[in-house]
């Protein structure tokens, strides 16, 4: 497989792959076209939601479901999500049913009236849900607290919170980054989605994060950037925190909002916002993925 | 008996807790002397999670803890912690998590550290979330009972205590009943509810009423939601119902007992008293008088209302 056939595998990784590993991420990769077409889908149905933040961690998504975790339909057997940037729902729904654990027709039952898929995640009405999650910088808490009561147990489980950039505006997020570093909770990773966007425009014109890789060295986080359109450098990121040990690892994934394929993003790259039909159509040609 | 603050109870019945339930832990903000959380951090430090100045974060901690199977007891004055209302809505509401949530320094007893750190609208803002069952001990034996009965429970509440020592209100042999209004004192004519430290101010106030053949029902709602069947029933029997909290006098429990109230078809007479305005720093004696929550002063008021029932109506 090359490298020119994974559209996300985009500027940093430039290695062509090859190996019996990245042959691996093939189901990964057909995983995360079904799961922005999905996602596309059930916002459409839905008339709102937030297209732009759900595409830009779905290729993040896709690897944790797809690659990392440890699955399992009871909540007690497999690793922990938490989708702290809980307004991405789509990503983690879309997950679910392209894993088989959510039917597929609940793709029009986005934000409904009594649907499992609730327009933030709801622990309380969907099984596959972690933790409700919605006003943003609460999920990072939450994580750390599964981590801790998880430490040292038989599955070697792990936690995984997935934040926003913007969302590190929130003071809890520093609350728990710094417990977390003090604590040395090492059975949990952090993923920043850091599309560098947020509801009012750039994250760094709004309140800028500075140099957030050395402000999470500070706290004690073991650090490490990637390409988040790159199954291959989420991987290996992934893997390694996952090994990592007397420190909690964070993942800075770099992504582009509304990201469909390299240098195109729907609705240019905009926090949330509705694609008219012909814009859908186009999008789901470049996704080339199939229902 | 000689008078504790329930607070002291609590931390001792915490590490009976601990003991008896494996699952028991207790998340601290940086404030376990106040809130008598230090026994249970040496007895169990591997359930001991101190979060430091950071209330929204344990609470979050706390939720995850509780999403594994654990029974956290985040503890904290009640006024910081239900300050982080969204993360208590969220993290715990929400999330549905038995998160314990134990507010310290109920109502204007820190006296002189004054508004910034006095528990005065915690009640209101519990009250509105469907799922949080609100608990507030009058004394000792009640302390007890209510933190057995939350640590085999598995749902969100919010236990509110007191830093002021009280003097025991119950005979024993006394069973807590969750949603049960306690009657403390069987009287007539006049129903006084309360609950928590002014269970006791309440009774403090009875000797001197009686001599002149005023004998009020005390009642102590002690927990919420309160079956509202039997307060309609307690408070139904009586011309009067003088509800007295050291809350502000809006979104407490006034406001509980006059809604169940209203629903009666001859509702019988109605008087809240709170705190009106926002509290100050004073000594806490200095403060109950002003506020007029002292025995003294619920004497009177409970003197005056007794003298609006027409002569030979008293019972």
């Amino acid at each position: 497989m090359s490298g020119t056939m994974i559209p996300s595998q985009n500027r940093r990784s430039a290695a062509p792959g090859g190996s019996a590993q990245d042959e691996d991420l093939q189901q990964v990769e057909e995983a995360s076209r079904r799961m922005r077409r999905l996602a596309m889908e059930m916002i459409h149905h839905a008339g709102s939601g937030h297209v732009g933040s759900s595409l830009s961690c779905v290729d993040i998504v896709a690897v944790l479901r797809f690659d990392q975790m440890r699955w399992s339909a009871s909540p007690r057997e497999r690793d922990v999500f938490v989708l702290s940037k809980g307004h991405a729902a789509p990503a983690w729904y879309s997950a679910l049913i392209a894993g088989g654990d959510l039917d597929p027709d609940l793709v029009t039952e986005l934000r409904q009236l009594d649907s499992p898929l609730q327009g933030h995640p709801d622990r309380t009405r969907c099984a596959f849900v972690d933790v409700s999650t919605g006003a943003l910088g609460q999920g990072l808490s939450i994580a750390l607290g599964r981590a801790q009561a998880r430490r040292g147990d038989a599955a070697d489980s792990h936690v995984y919170c997935l934040i926003g950039d913007g969302e590190c505006q929130e003071g809890q997020v520093w609350e728990a980054l710094l417990y977390a570093g003090a604590r040395r909770v090492d059975n949990l990773t952090l993923i920043v989605d850091a599309n560098g966007r947020q509801s009012d425009g750039l994250v760094d014109d709004t309140v800028s994060l500075g140099p957030l890789a050395n402000k999470l060295a500070a706290f004690g986080w073991r650090v490490v950037e990637v390409d988040g359109h790159s199954h291959r450098e989420l991987r290996a990121a992934l893997s390694a925190a996952r090994r990592n040990r007397g420190r909690p690892s964070a993942v800075i994934a770099h992504t582009t909002k509304g990201y469909l394929a390299p240098g195109r993003a729907a609705l240019d790259g905009a926090h949330s916002g509705l694609l008219d039909a012909d814009a859908l159509d186009e999008a789901y040609e470049l996704i080339g993925a199939a229902r | 008996m000689t008078a504790r603050a329930t607070r002291d109870w609590f931390g001792e019945a915490l590490v009976s807790a601990g003991a008896a339930h494996p699952r028991v832990a207790v998340v601290d903000c940086d404030l376990g002397s106040a809130t008598k959380t230090g026994a249970f951090a040496e007895a169990f430090p591997d359930r001991y999670f101190q979060c430091g100045i950071a209330e929204a974060n344990a609470i979050g901690v706390a939720s995850g803890l509780a999403q594994e199977g654990m029974r956290p007891f985040v503890a904290s004055f009640g006024h910081f912690l239900t300050g982080k209302f969204l993360e208590i809505f969220q993290s715990i509401g929400l999330n549905d998590t038995g998160v314990v949530l134990v507010g310290t320094h109920a109502g204007l007893a820190i006296g002189k550290d004054g508004p910034t750190q006095m528990g005065l609208r915690d009640l209101a803002l519990m009250r509105t979330l469907p799922n949080m069952e609100i608990l507030h001990p009058a004394d000792g034996a009640e302390t007890r009972q209510m933190v057995d009965y939350l640590a085999a429970r598995e749902r969100p509440a919010y236990l509110r205590l007191c830093r002021q020592p009280l003097a025991e209100v119950h005979d024993r042999p006394f069973r807590f009943v969750a949603g049960r209004p306690d009657i403390v004192r069987a009287g007539a004519d006049i129903a006084v509810v309360t609950m928590g430290g002014m269970v006791r101010v309440v009774l403090d106030a009875l000797p001197p009423l009686a001599e002149q053949g005023i004998r009020p029902s005390v009642v102590s709602l002690s927990s919420l939601p309160v079956d509202p069947d039997a307060l309609r029933r307690v408070c139904g029997a009586h011309r009067t119902v003088f509800v007295v909290e050291d809350h502000y006098v809006t979104g407490g429990i006034a406001d509980e007992v006059a809604r169940a109230l209203l629903e009666l078809p001859h509702p019988p007479r109605f008087v809240g008293h709170g705190v009106r305005d926002y509290g100050q720093a004073a000594a806490p004696d200095e403060l109950y008088a002003r506020y007029r929550l002292d025995s003294r002063s619920i004497g009177e008021q409970i003197h005056a209302l007794a003298a609006e029932i027409p002569v030979g109506a008293l019972s």
